[in-house]
């Protein structure tokens, strides 16, 4: 049988088998997961032929399955990232109710995913599109808070993104006569202008919405922080990564080479702009999973940025960064779901010293922190060297400019992350939290191991980012296992500089692990010491709120231009709308009755333009 | 086989109709019997005469023995036939969901079935009769036989929603009578044939009054804006299995009938344009009505005019592809909106004022009928791999082919009002924490059996849509092969 | 005399349709309403079988007196349709005032602006 139907039979078969077995019990359930999540990635990575393809013809629809290079390296994602996400969700669902749907829907989503990255075809290609937003809808409502405002934002947004896919697809099918993407690319040379951008426009916009892009960011925050952090990781990990696979092709293969770059840019610029404002949003929460959130949208915006300048290197960096995006969202919602599972509680007022209680979790955190934040040695700062340097040779200096400033000040938000959960002093009422269970805390290690080796040896991940962006049209793009060298010559071995950062890190660690033993005092939380100030009991003195005060107010008149609002005002005003044009249902029959009768006249009396005779 | 005769369709039903309170003196659990093997007898001939038929061989029948264009003929052809088939199928479904449907408070079943019968009759002698006045005919039995059904329950407003109707429906057969009136007068025949032929000739301002008056009188059974005041109060009042048959059958003669008119009998520029028109402000003034009802069965009832609104606009294009979207919507629209139906029966059977905010948490306590629920929601927004998905597509890309491109982005962006309302329900069903102890009436074996086959139909072809595209090929080419109906059923005419 | 009787069926038949409509459309009397309905199908059946004289035509039946001699008939089709029609709308009167009964007990009144508790 077919490799690539095999793996989505399954998948689906995978998804159905949990399903039943966590309505026959939650052990079974789990045992059959577990079997599952084993089960995709080796089968994905040893058995699958990624020559062979598929092809039926449905409804008079041709389709086609088959994996290129470049769907290969998303799917390496999706398939690293999800079976450690559907692990660690047997220690963190653990008791909850209705799991069989969890699961179900969790499986069905990444069958979804796989599906987009094998499509040829723009039918299946939104077929299985579909499949992952309505099976991340049932996730993103699962616990049943803000059902109304969080779930029906995603769920009006993924559609508006995925109908205007469908407009594209039809209109192309129109203009080629095929369904085939390959088809589309080579007609789109010849269309007229208005077909470029209407087609093109079209599709950025769907695939745009996904990865959360500036004026169509709004679903994420409610969505990413609603969703069960289990499922978080691989949301925030893979599937806004399908947005961005398709924003690849469309712009570098689509607009870039037809000369187009202006498209490109101006997504480029929405990228940037995203990054600054994400990031700001960022600084100020006090959630960490709303943190983490916006967090999100900032990297997206990083992402995006370097695909839509479209040069070689700027793509390179973008989808280094996705790839690492993958892995340290992956580990730091996770860390974040074990903390909400064992602290009860992912306020970083409330919550603070879990570095002794959940030391793993900690380690894991930190090296994602560290990923993120773009400190050397981890990949972090590869990605985001590599940005920069696209972004100067390309000329684009103020936007180099905002990247900067959002990655300087993506510093302040994942100190206070750490600070807030991990460290600082630890109240007593967290006394009893313990270390979270080793199905959620391995898959945390294993994707931070992965974090630190690719630190140290980029090539590994860069030899899969060159073969797919062959697919893209970037022929012979150069890589080296450790070494990176930029456009002015110089060159840098990352081995040495890894190993160097981990020999003074460790002997810093052991240094501060000893003085910490030997001249700490132990102080409770309630020892404060105020300047003739009046605390109310009530008042929250906890360190990590406000955190920012001071910066806060100087960015306020950014702040307070909150886009959601605007958004919330269409909504209403929509409704008031929809309110008024159902009135003409009067509820009389008889105007019912004259309604037909004016129809009539109104027709009788414009036959003759109607019909022209 | 020798019994297969498209007689029966109308016969059959007609006859067991009248004869039903008869066997009720006699046994009387037979009123609910006699209706299951009656409709499941003309299910099975629909589906063998329609499995058996030959392309572009329609079997016509004369009635009485009388040759068209004197007498009355049946045409049982693959545009027909194929609709006939789904009704059929859909009647027996219905009579199976209904036969043990609530038995307290339903010892009415004698009147419920006679009605049902009438119902099924009349809306498969509108698809099937080769005759314009019988046709009429048909359709006041279809609309009588409605005011019964929708007046059904005594407690409920149901008086109310159906005087709406009667008046409506009034008008528009009148409409429908002054329109036969005028052409008979011009072509001095009734047989649609015939007509087809002779109505070449006939003064293009009469035509097009003629074609208003049939517009407007057919609109009003296609549930077409500004005429579809009377669909949500009917929708909603009636019983549950009868609103799964009102969209099945009631709403699907009227487009049946609307769309054979104007494609095979009476040919008039610009009438197309109208109906594109007419089927969009229908869509959008149902889909946006739809988003702010508090009620379910009201809710589903505007969906299902902005669905006939689509299907309108498919026919509107007046090419294969649009014919065979909207064959494909027809067939889809029938399917889900009934498992919608039946569905929604008993989910507001369990609560007092059938408001969509009473079905908190019904996901836990009625887990197959939310969950039927649920996938016809999914079905109907067009969400793959179910079978509403294909019909959507094959509707969008025959849009792009007449080069429509603002059609697609309306219907698109109505379709996003339909995901919210849709998705909104779903939402209380399985997220929400259930209001207080409700008396749940779980559904009977019967119509979970129903459902199941129809959720089973829906499944089969999402994933599998070649099951039926066949089918819907033919009736298209059948439909838009006017010259072939016309020699098919009266040899010796011919278009010019 | 023949001219002023043809205009005279088709006056009447227009004038009853057009009264037919006026008492539906604007009367508020439930039972006003169906009777206006009524008199809109009669205008409707006259001008059917106005449509079908043929003026001087005798009955449509093939009886001994008319066979082989030169008579004209009036067309029967119109006839036989206003027949069929009448039973027709016979049907909907009936199942109109059946109606009628059951909203005045329901609601106490006849007046159509007062029962719409569905609506919008």
């Amino acid at each position: 049988m077919n490799s690539l139907v095999l793996l989505l039979l399954i998948i689906a078969g995978g998804a159905l088998l949990s399903y039943f077995g966590h309505r026959i019990n939650q052990l079974l359930g789990n045992i059959t997961v577990f079997i599952v999540a084993l089960i995709i990635p080796i089968y994905w990575f040893t058995q699958v032929d990624f020559t062979e393809t598929v092809s039926l013809t449905i409804s008079g629809f041709h389709l086609e399955w088959g994996y290129n290079m470049y769907g290969k390296l998303f799917s390496m994602i999706v398939m690293i990232l999800s079976p450690l996400a559907l692990i660690y969700a047997i220690g963190y669902m653990k008791d909850q109710k209705k799991l069989a749907t969890f699961y179900f829907s969790f499986l069905f989503s990444i069958l979804g995913m796989t599906g987009i990255l094998m499509s040829r075809d723009f039918v299946s290609l939104f077929i299985f599109w579909e499949i992952m937003t309505w099976s991340s809808y049932l996730l993103v409502i699962f616990f049943g808070k803000d059902v109304e405002k969080t779930g029906i934002k995603y769920m009006v947004f993924s559609a508006l993104g995925a109908y205007a896919m469908l407009m594209a697809i039809v209109i192309i099918n129109n203009n080629t006569g095929s369904m085939m993407l390959a088809d589309y690319f080579t007609a789109f040379g010849g269309f007229s202008l208005q077909t470029k951008l209407l087609t093109g426009i079209l599709l950025m916009f769907g695939f745009a919405l996904k990865s959360a892009v500036m004026p169509l960011h709004v679903w994420a925050p409610g969505a990413y922080s609603n969703t069960p952090m289990a499922y978080t990781s691989v949301f925030s990990g893979a599937l806004s990564k399908m947005g961005i696979y398709g924003l690849g092709f469309v712009v570098v293969n689509l607009f870039a080479h037809a000369n187009m770059s202006i498209v490109g840019d101006v997504l480029a610029w929405l990228g940037a702009i995203t990054a600054v404002l994400a990031t700001f949003s960022a600084i100020f929460q006090d959630d960490a999973k709303k943190l983490l959130a916006y967090s999100s949208i900032a990297q997206l915006g990083y992402i995006v940025t370097g695909i839509g300048i479209g040069t070689e290197l700027s793509v390179m960096a973008g989808l280094y960064l996705a790839i690492l995006h993958a892995a340290f969202k992956g580990v730091l919602f996770m860390a974040v779901g074990a903390v909400e599972r064992q602290a009860g509680s992912t306020d970083m007022t409330v919550v603070s010293g879990l570095v002794r209680k959940m030391p793993f979790t900690f380690f894991a955190s930190l090296i994602a922190i560290i990923a993120l934040a773009g400190i050397p040695p981890l990949g972090g700062f590869v990605a985001k060297w590599m940005l920069y340097e696209s972004l100067i040779t390309n000329g684009n200096f103020l936007m180099v400019i905002m990247i900067f400033l959002s990655s300087t000040a993506a510093f302040l938000y994942c100190y206070k992350f750490l600070f807030g959960l991990f460290l600082g002093q630890q109240e007593p009422e967290f006394d009893h939290v313990k270390e979270a269970s080793p199905l959620m805390v391995v898959p945390m290690i294993l994707l931070s191991l992965f974090l630190m080796v690719t630190g140290a040896y980029p090539g590994i991940v860069l030899k899969y980012i060159a073969a797919g962006m062959t697919n893209l049209g970037f022929h012979d793009v150069s890589w080296q296992m450790s070494v990176l060298t930029n456009t002015w010559g110089d060159s840098v071995n990352f081995q040495h500089i890894f190993l160097a950062v981990v020999v003074v890190f460790v002997a810093f660690l052991i240094f501060l692990t000893w003085r910490g033993y030997k001249h700490s005092t132990k102080v409770s939380t309630k020892d404060i010491s105020v300047s003739g100030e009046m605390i109310k009991p009530e008042d929250n003195m906890t360190y990590s709120k406000d955190f920012y005060k001071p910066f806060e107010r100087v960015l306020q008149p950014i702040l307070k231009w909150k886009i959601n609002k605007y958004y919330d005002e269409f909504g209403k005003g929509l409704e008031a709308l929809f309110d008024f044009m159902r009135r003409i249902y009067t509820g009389n029959g008889q105007t019912y009755a004259v309604y037909v009768i004016t129809f009539l006249v109104i027709l009788l009396v414009f036959s003759k333009s109607i019909f022209g005779y | 086989m020798v019994i297969s005769d498209p007689v029966y369709f109308i016969a059959l039903p007609l006859l067991t109709a009248f004869l039903l309170p008869l066997f009720g003196k006699i046994y009387k659990p037979l009123i609910g019997i006699i209706p299951g093997l009656v409709f499941a007898f003309i299910a099975y001939i629909s589906f063998d005469l329609y499995l058996n038929l030959v392309p572009g061989k329609p079997i016509v029948i004369q009635l009485a023995g009388w040759a068209p264009p004197w007498g009355i003929n049946l045409v049982f052809s693959e545009f027909s036939g194929f609709v006939v088939t789904l009704i059929t199928f859909l009647a027996f479904l219905v009579w199976v969901y209904s036969y043990n449907f609530k038995k307290v408070g339903f010892d009415n079943s004698k009147k419920y079935f006679t009605l049902l019968m009438l119902l099924v009759a009349g809306s498969i002698g509108v698809v099937l009769t080769g005759d314009i006045f019988n046709m009429f005919v048909f359709l006041e039995i279809t609309a009588i036989s409605s005011y019964g059904l929708t007046a059904f329950y005594k407690g409920r407003d149901s008086a109310e929603a159906a005087f709406k109707f009667l008046l409506i429906g009034s008008l528009s057969s009148t409409f429908i009578l002054l329109a036969i009136l005028l052409l008979y007068k011009q072509v001095g025949t009734l047989n649609m044939a015939e007509i087809a032929v002779k109505a070449q000739s006939i003064d293009p301002k009469m035509k097009s009054i003629i074609a208003i008056l049939f517009m407007i009188g057919l609109g009003i059974e296609a549930e077409m804006f500004p005429m579809n005041g009377w669909v949500p109060d009917a929708y909603s009042q009636a019983p549950g299995p009868v609103a799964a048959s009102f969209a099945g059958m009631l709403a699907k003669s009227g487009i049946y009938a609307l769309v054979r008119v104007f494609y095979t009998v009476l040919e008039v520029d610009g009438i197309f344009d109208l109906l594109l028109i007419m089927g969009i402000l229908t869509i959008i003034f149902a889909e946006f009505s739809a988003m702010r009802q508090t009620r379910l069965r009201r809710m589903l009832a505007y969906s299902s005019i902005g669905q006939m609104g689509l299907i309108m606009v498919a026919f509107s294009f007046n090419t294969k592809a649009g014919i065979f979207a909207g064959l494909f919507l027809m067939f889809n629209h029938a399917i889900i909106k009934s498992l919608l139906f039946l569905a929604s029966g008993f989910l507001t059977y369990s609560t007092k004022q059938k408001k969509i905010r009473d079905l908190d948490g019904f996901g836990k306590i009625m887990p197959f009928t939310s969950l039927m629920f649920g996938l016809g929601a999914f079905a109907i927004v067009g969400l793959p791999p179910f079978s509403g998905f294909w019909g959507k597509l094959n509707m969008l890309v025959a849009t792009a082919d007449s080069n429509l491109y603002f059609v697609i982005a309306l219907i698109l962006l109505v379709a996003v009002v339909e995901v919210v309302y849709y998705f909104k329900v779903i939402g209380r069903l399985y997220f929400r924490q259930q209001h207080k102890e409700v008396e749940v009436h779980k559904p009977t074996w019967n119509a979970i059996a129903a459902m199941s086959v129809l959720a089973i139909v829906i499944i089969g072809v999402g994933i599998y849509p070649d099951l039926i595209t066949d089918y819907l090929t033919k009736a298209t080419n059948e439909l838009f092969d006017k010259a072939s109906y016309i020699h098919n059923v009266l040899p010796n005419l011919s278009l010019n | 005399m023949q001219e002023f009787l043809t205009y005279g069926i088709y006056g009447t038949a227009f004038f009853l349709m057009l009264l037919g409509l006026y008492a539906a459309l604007v009367k508020k009397n439930l039972v006003k309403i169906v009777i206006g309905l009524s008199v809109l199908d009669s205008g409707l059946h006259l001008l059917f079988v106005a449509v079908g004289y043929i003026s001087n035509g005798t009955a449509p039946i093939f009886s001994p007196a008319v066979v082989g001699k030169n008579v004209v008939m009036v067309d029967p089709v119109p006839q036989a349709l206003v027949l069929t029609a009448i039973v027709i709308g016979f049907g909907v009167t009936a199942v109109a005032l059946a109606l009628v009964v059951r909203l005045y007990r329901k609601h106490n009144t006849t007046n159509i602006d007062e029962i719409k508790n569905l609506k919008w």
